[in-house]
C-alpha cells in the first residue's frame, strides 16, 4: 500500500517534470510534437500591459497561495481571451472618455457640440426672453440653441479660464447636480483648481470667516511649492475667495451667484434657454440637463485651465510672474489694519 | 590672417574665448585700481585694508520668496476638505480595485471603524451622520475583498480608518470565583445599579454597610432583595456585601435580586437551572418611557375639550 503510494507521489512528480521540460525545449531548433504551455507564461503574455490592474495580480500569483486565489487568476486568460472575440466596433460613443481625457479648447467643433446635445433647449413656454440672442428656432416646442454662438462663447469662456490660471488666479468649479460629480472633480484637479459638488454652503463668501476659518490654507512660491517657514503668519488671515467660478447649473445655484456677484468674482455659467443670462459674468448658451453636454463644457474648461497653468509654471521656471506676488513683508503684517502685528507700526 | 580662412574661424573663436577668460580678472583689477584712483586722496597715508568679500549669492531666493496664499485641498470651498478629500481618494481605491474578487458580507473580516464622534476628531470637521455612513459603506466594500488578495495600498488605507485598539481580538474571560473566595456580581433594574460581593459565611448581609432591615423598611422588598437565597436555601451558607445607588426602594432590591443571583451563580453554577425558573438571573430591562411632546405623559393624551 505505502509503497503504491510512493509510486504515485514519485511518478506525479515525474508528469510535471515532463511538463515543465517544453519551456527549455523552446530553445531547441525543433519543437516537441505537443506543446505544453505552462499556465504562469501564457498569462503573462495575455497581460503584459502595466496599466491593466490584473497586472500586479498576475504577477502576484507567481507566489500563490490559497485555492480562491488561484482559481481567480487562473481563469484570467480565458477572460481576455473571450475580449478578442466578436467584431471591432469603431467610432463608438464612450461616456466614460469624455470625462477620463476631455478635449482640448482647439479641438471645439460644432459636430461635437451637436453629438453632446448642448444645443437643446427648454420648452418654448419657459424661456428667458433675454437668452432669444443665442436661440436659433423651435423645434417641437422646444427652443434649440445656436450651435455656433455656443462654441464662440465656450471659446472665450476657456480663454478667460486659461488667462486667470496663467495669472495664478484661484479657480472654483461647482456642478452640483447628481452625476457631475466626476467631471467637476476631474476639471478641478487638470486646472489645478477647486471643485464643489455638494451644496454650497451659503454664506462661504460674505460670511467666510465662520464658514471656512478652519479649512487650512499654504504659502507658496511661484513655482507652487509649499512655504513652511510662513504657516504661523496665516493664523489671522480672512478666508480665501476665489478669482473665478465655473458654474455648471446656476439655476440651483443662485446664492452661490450672489455671493460672487456681492464680491465682485467674476463667473462663468452654463445657461440654458430657462436661466437668466445676467446672472453670470461669462454665460455660455447650452443645454444644462444633459449630463453629458456640462460634462463636456467642464472638461473643456478643466482642459483651459491646464494650459494656463502650464503656462504659469514655464514662466516660473524662467524667474518670471505674470502676477504681483505677496511679499514676505505683506505676510507678516496684520491684513485688516495693515500694522505689524505688535500694534504699534509704521502705515503701510 | 585667421579671417581670411573660414575653417579657422572656430579657431579664432577658440582664441577669442580663452583670452576673454584668462583677461578676466585681470579686468576686474584694473577696475578696482581705478576706483581705488578716484577715492584716493592726495593726502599720503597707509595702504587701504583689503575689502571683505562678497556673501554668497543666493540661488533659492526666487524659489524662497512667497508668491502666493492658496488652499491646502481642493476642496476648501466646500467647508469640509478633509472629509472630502478622503471620499474621493477612497472612490479612487474602489474604482481601482473594482476587478477583484469580493466575498460575502458575512465572510468579511470583522471591522471596527471610527464610531462618528471619533471621526469627527480624526478629521477635526463636524461630519454629518449620514454623509459618513456613505464613507463607510465604501470601507465596508472595500474590506469586502477577497482576504488573500487585498492589495497593501488598501490595507494600509482601511487601517487608517479603525479605532485605536481592536475590540473585536479581546476574548471575554469568563469569571470565577477570587482567590479570597469573593464572588462579584452586577444588576441593574430601573435606574438603580448593584454590586455584591458574596462569600462563605452564616448569612450576614450589609447594605450600604446598613443592615437590610434598616434600608428596606418592607418585607416584600427584603424578600425580593434575597430572593436569590431564599428559593435555593442558601440564607445561612452566605454572606453578602452590598453597593446599591440610584433609583428608589423597589429598583434597588430588585437590582439586588439580580446581582445577587450573578454571585450566586459563580460560587455554585449547577443552580442556574433553579435560579432561571425563580426569575432571580433575569434580567428586566424595561426603563421608563420617555414624555413625548403633544401627551401628558409618555402615552396620555391631554383630554379633549369641545372648543
Amino acid at each position: 500500500m505505502i509503497i503504491r503510494k510512493l509510486c504515485m507521489r514519485q511518478s506525479r512528480q515525474l508528469l510535471a517534470l515532463s511538463r515543465r521540460a517544453p519551456v527549455s525545449s523552446r530553445f531547441q531548433s525543433t519543437l516537441p510534437e505537443t506543446p505544453v504551455e505552462t499556465l504562469q507564461t501564457s498569462i503573462r503574455d495575455e497581460i503584459s500591459r502595466a496599466d491593466n490592474p490584473l497586472f500586479e495580480m498576475v504577477q502576484a500569483q507567481s507566489e500563490a497561495t490559497t485555492p480562491a486565489h488561484q482559481e481567480f487568476t487562473s481563469d484570467e486568460p480565458q477572460r481576455s481571451n473571450f475580449k478578442k472575440l466578436g467584431t471591432t466596433v469603431k467610432s463608438s460613443y464612450d461616456p466614460e472618455n469624455v470625462i477620463r481625457n476631455p478635449p482640448k479648447p482647439s479641438q471645439i467643433s460644432l459636430e461635437m457640440l451637436l453629438a453632446a446635445g448642448t444645443h437643446l433647449g427648454h420648452s418654448t413656454s419657459r424661456w428667458n426672453p433675454q437668452n432669444s440672442r443665442y436661440i436659433f428656432g423651435i423645434r417641437e416646442g422646444v427652443h434649440i440653441i445656436s450651435l455656433d454662438v455656443t462654441a464662440a462663447h465656450l471659446r472665450r469662456a476657456a480663454k478667460v479660464v486659461e488667462e486667470v490660471a496663467a495669472r495664478g488666479g484661484l479657480i472654483l468649479f461647482a456642478g452640483t447636480r447628481k452625476g457631475q460629480k466626476r467631471a467637476v472633480v476631474k476639471a478641478a484637479s487638470l486646472a489645478k483648481g477647486y471643485h464643489i459638488f455638494e451644496r454650497w454652503i451659503p454664506g462661504s463668501l460674505t460670511n467666510g470667516e465662520q464658514i471656512l476659518g478652519h479649512c487650512e490654507t499654504k504659502v507658496v512660491n511661484a513655482l507652487d511649492e509649499e512655504l513652511p517657514n510662513f504657516k504661523s503668519d496665516l493664523a489671522d488671515r480672512p478666508s480665501l475667495k476665489p478669482d473665478l467660478v465655473v458654474c455648471l447649473n446656476p439655476l440651483e445655484n443662485v446664492v452661490l451667484l450672489h455671493e460672487c456677484g456681492l464680491n465682485n468674482v467674476p463667473t462663468i455659467g452654463v445657461i440654458d434657454t430657462d436661466a437668466d443670462p445676467t446672472r453670470v459674468t461669462y454665460p455660455i448658451p447650452s443645454n444644462d440637463d444633459s449630463l453629458r453636454a456640462t460634462c463636456l463644457i467642464a472638461g473643456i474648461l478643466g482642459r483651459a485651465g491646464e494650459a494656463g497653468q502650464l503656462r504659469r509654471l514655464k514662466m516660473a521656471q524662467e524667474g518670471r510672474t505674470s502676477y504681483t506676488p505677496i511679499t514676505a513683508q505683506e505676510l507678516r503684517l496684520d491684513p485688516f489694519t495693515g500694522l505689524a502685528p505688535g500694534g504699534e507700526g509704521v502705515k503701510k | 590672417m585667421a579671417w581670411h580662412k573660414p575653417t579657422s574661424l572656430a579657431q579664432a573663436m577658440q582664441s577669442l574665448r580663452l583670452t576673454s577668460t584668462l583677461t578676466k580678472p585681470s579686468t576686474q583689477a584694473s577696475r578696482t585700481t581705478l576706483n581705488t584712483l578716484r577715492t584716493r586722496t592726495y593726502a599720503t597715508e597707509a595702504e587701504s585694508v583689503p575689502a571683505a568679500a562678497a556673501p554668497e549669492i543666493n540661488f533659492g531666493s526666487f524659489s524662497q520668496k512667497p508668491a502666493r496664499i492658496i488652499p491646502s485641498s481642493p476642496s476648501y470651498f466646500s467647508g469640509s476638505p478633509r472629509f472630502i478629500d478622503h471620499v474621493l481618494a477612497l472612490e479612487a481605491l474602489q474604482a481601482k480595485h473594482a476587478a477583484l474578487p469580493i466575498v460575502a458580507t458575512s465572510e468579511a473580516p470583522r471591522m471596527a471603524w471610527f464610531k462618528l464622534p471619533q471621526f469627527r476628531d480624526y478629521v477635526g470637521e463636524p461630519v454629518p451622520m449620514k454623509k459618513y455612513k456613505s464613507l463607510v459603506k465604501i470601507l465596508q466594500r472595500l474590506n469586502r475583498i477577497q482576504p488573500d488578495m487585498v492589495p497593501a495600498e488598501v490595507r494600509d488605507t482601511l487601517a487608517t480608518f479603525l479605532r485605536p485598539g481592536n475590540p473585536y481580538a479581546v476574548e471575554n474571560v469568563p469569571r470565577t470565583v477570587d482567590e479570597n473566595g469573593r464572588a462579584r456580581g452586577k444588576g441593574k433594574r430601573k435606574e438603580s445599579t448593584a454590586v455584591v460581593q458574596l462569600v462563605e459565611g452564616e448569612g450576614e448581609v450589609l447594605v450600604n454597610g446598613k443592615s437590610i432591615v434598616e434600608v428596606f423598611k418592607r418585607v416584600h422588598d427584603r424578600e425580593s432583595a434575597l430572593w436569590a437565597l431564599r428559593c435555593t436555601q442558601r440564607l445561612d451558607k452566605y454572606n453578602a456585601w452590598i453597593r446599591v445607588q440610584g433609583g428608589g426602594v423597589t429598583g434597588q432590591a430588585e437590582a439586588i435580586t439580580l446581582a445577587l443571583g450573578r454571585a450566586l451563580l459563580l460560587h455554585e453554577p449547577g443552580l442556574k437551572a433553579v435560579l432561571r425558573k425563580a426569575g432571580a438571573i433575569t434580567v428586566d430591562a424595561r426603563r421608563v418611557e420617555r414624555k413625548k411632546p403633544g401627551h401628558v405623559k409618555a402615552r396620555k393624551m391631554p383630554t379633549w375639550v369641545k372648543r
